[in-house]
């Protein structure tokens, strides 16, 4: 384990979600891993509380995987349901509700997918399907686009954090709209946690520089040669992301301005 | 394979093909029995394209519910439309030439004796039909043999499906004389409500008490009564570890062993995977 440099000059205030309180402003998916121990492995690494998972059908020959809560332990881990590969409101309303049932939480990460190819958000059927989870109570945190409106729509819907993409899930490009994210930051009362498109730390901490609450990734970890060290990586990225957004940066200037004294030259 | 042979076969004749409604009436029955049923396709009027026709059709609407499709005599039309069973009678294709022609159909036999089961499986059929066992009107001229032709046939070895007079109350009788299942026409076809006469033949055929209803989209049969919990103890999945909703409704842990399942019940059982 690489030393880690503590006491940070900056003090923080911890991560708010739907009235409970976190101290990492990480969160991992459980998805895509080449196998369970790598995956724990990662997830320890990360230094992650929350966790996502999916909702699917238990395979019946039993001759298969099992489920992931033989490898996750719901008292370490906060375990936080996505309705990942839904296109309609109302399927992701119906995931949402069996995977309440499996009993750890209020929460869910809500996804209502628009399209195949880019797996971009179904706006209207996320809307929608806020509306309903939150008047049962659920605690939403929705998956959105980099969109103010939407996300201001999500707020006022009853969401209780707004989830607007770096860049779409899986790609690994990076944040692709810095400005929008920062608008949606700056214009919301509730949480913002980017999810989806980080590729590798510098994409972390670049995200987090915006001033987000958070972030989500899966697939950075997942599919990194090496998931536990690109797990540590983005661990400190995030830490330093928001470390360097709660400093406050310098102004961007177009014109050199030296760092030495510039009094005092030999003549 | 011949395990599975269907234990209740609605066998046509040219008067119930002649009525029409065939795909309606054979769909409402194979909705109460599932696999449990054959219908089997026997008419001397219909030329192959209408035949072809009306077996497509069948098997078309048999196949959901998982019943079979049984042709009579023509094992080319069994082979169009996909058939699992053909039965050949007296005077009809011998069993090496009807598998020739059918490839995987079981070939069943249409016998009067129990000398002619024994040729039968001589003949390497799979299975034999036998009768009339009682009075029938489909054949008024033929003298009923009784369950005795059943025991008589059996000895030969091959499962026996007995027809001829077969009703609800007669297949008990058949069963306990060494009979795999029943064959009926009138019983079936011509009762009011197809469904409920082959609910009740069922209720007096081995397995008949199965219901079947679908789990995670796959087609299952369990005995009737059967809880949800008593359906994942079958599955042997521990309640604890998923989620169960029956009919689109969640069900929650403690009410399982509170909901019995119905014929056509759709069961979804999730639990928590890998995800982002």
């Amino acid at each position: 384990m690489a030393t880690m440099v503590t006491a940070p000059a900056v003090r923080d205030t911890p991560l708010a979600l739907g009235g409970r309180i976190f101290r990492s402003r990480l969160l991992v998916g459980t998805g895509k891993y080449k196998d369970n121990a790598t995956m724990v492995r990662a997830l320890e690494a990360s230094g992650a509380e929350v966790v996502t998972v999916a909702v699917r059908r238990v395979n019946l020959d039993r001759t298969k995987e099992e489920g992931i809560l033989h490898h996750l332990d719901p008292a370490r881990f906060f375990l936080l349901a996505n309705t990942a590969g839904c296109y309609t409101a109302e399927d992701a309303i119906r995931y949402a509700r069996l995977a309440r049932e499996a009993g750890f939480n209020e929460f869910v990460k809500l996804e209502v997918i628009g399209d195949q190819q880019t797996l971009l958000p179904d706006v209207a059927g996320l809307l929608e399907a806020t509306k309903v989870l939150v008047k049962e109570g659920f605690r939403v945190m929705a998956y959105t686009n980099e969109d103010l409106i939407t996300a201001l729509r999500l707020q006022d819907a009853g969401a209780a954090a707004v989830m607007p993409l770096a860049s779409p899930i899986g790609s690994g490009m990076g944040l692709v709209n810095p400005y929008h994210i920062r608008v949606i930051k700056s214009r919301l009362t509730v949480p913002v946690i980017v999810d989806a498109g980080v590729g590798t730390a510098s994409d972390a901490c670049v995200t987090m520089e915006q001033g987000v609450d958070g972030i989500l990734m899966n697939t950075a970890l997942a599919e990194a040669k090496d998931p536990v060290a690109m797990a540590h990586a983005m661990r400190l990225a995030t830490e330093a992301g928001r470390t360097a957004f709660l400093a406050g940066r310098m102004p961007r200037r177009e014109i050199a301005v030296p760092s030495s004294p510039t009094v005092g030259m030999l003549s | 394979m011949i395990a599975s042979l269907p234990r209740l076969h609605a066998v046509t004749d040219d008067r119930v093909v002649g009525e029409g409604r065939i795909v309606e009436r054979a769909t409402a029955m194979a909705a109460a029995a599932g696999p449990l049923l054959a219908v089997q396709l026997r008419t001397r009027t219909l030329a192959g394209g209408a035949f072809l026709a009306l077996a497509r059709g069948l098997a078309q609407a048999l196949k959901p519910h998982g019943a079979w499709l049984a042709v009579s005599d023509r094992a080319d039309v069994a082979r169009a439309a996909g058939a699992q069973i053909v039965v050949s009678g007296r005077g009809g294709m011998s069993v090496a030439d009807v598998r020739r022609v059918a490839g995987q159909a079981l070939v069943g036999r249409s016998v009067h004796t129990a000398l002619e089961a024994r040729a039968a499986a001589d003949n390497d059929a799979d299975f034999v039909i036998a009768g009339a066992v009682y009075a029938t009107a489909s054949h008024p001229d033929m003298k009923p043999a009784g369950p005795e032709l059943v025991r008589g046939a059996a000895k030969a070895g091959l499962p026996v499906v007995a027809i001829g007079g077969l009703t609800p109350e007669r297949t008990g009788a058949v069963i306990a004389a060494g009979a795999w299942g029943v064959a009926a026409i009138r019983a079936l076809w011509d009762a009011p409500d197809p469904e409920a006469a082959a609910r009740a033949f069922l209720t007096a055929l081995p397995g008949g008490d199965a219901i079947g209803v679908v789990v995670n989209g796959e087609a299952r049969r369990t005995s009737r009564g059967t809880t949800l919990a008593g359906l994942l103890a079958e599955l042997r999945l521990d309640p604890r570890t998923v989620v169960v909703e029956h009919n689109r409704h969640i069900v929650r842990r403690d009410a399982l062993a509170g909901v019995t399942l119905a014929e056509g019940d759709q069961v979804e059982l999730v639990h928590f995977v890998g995800g982002g």
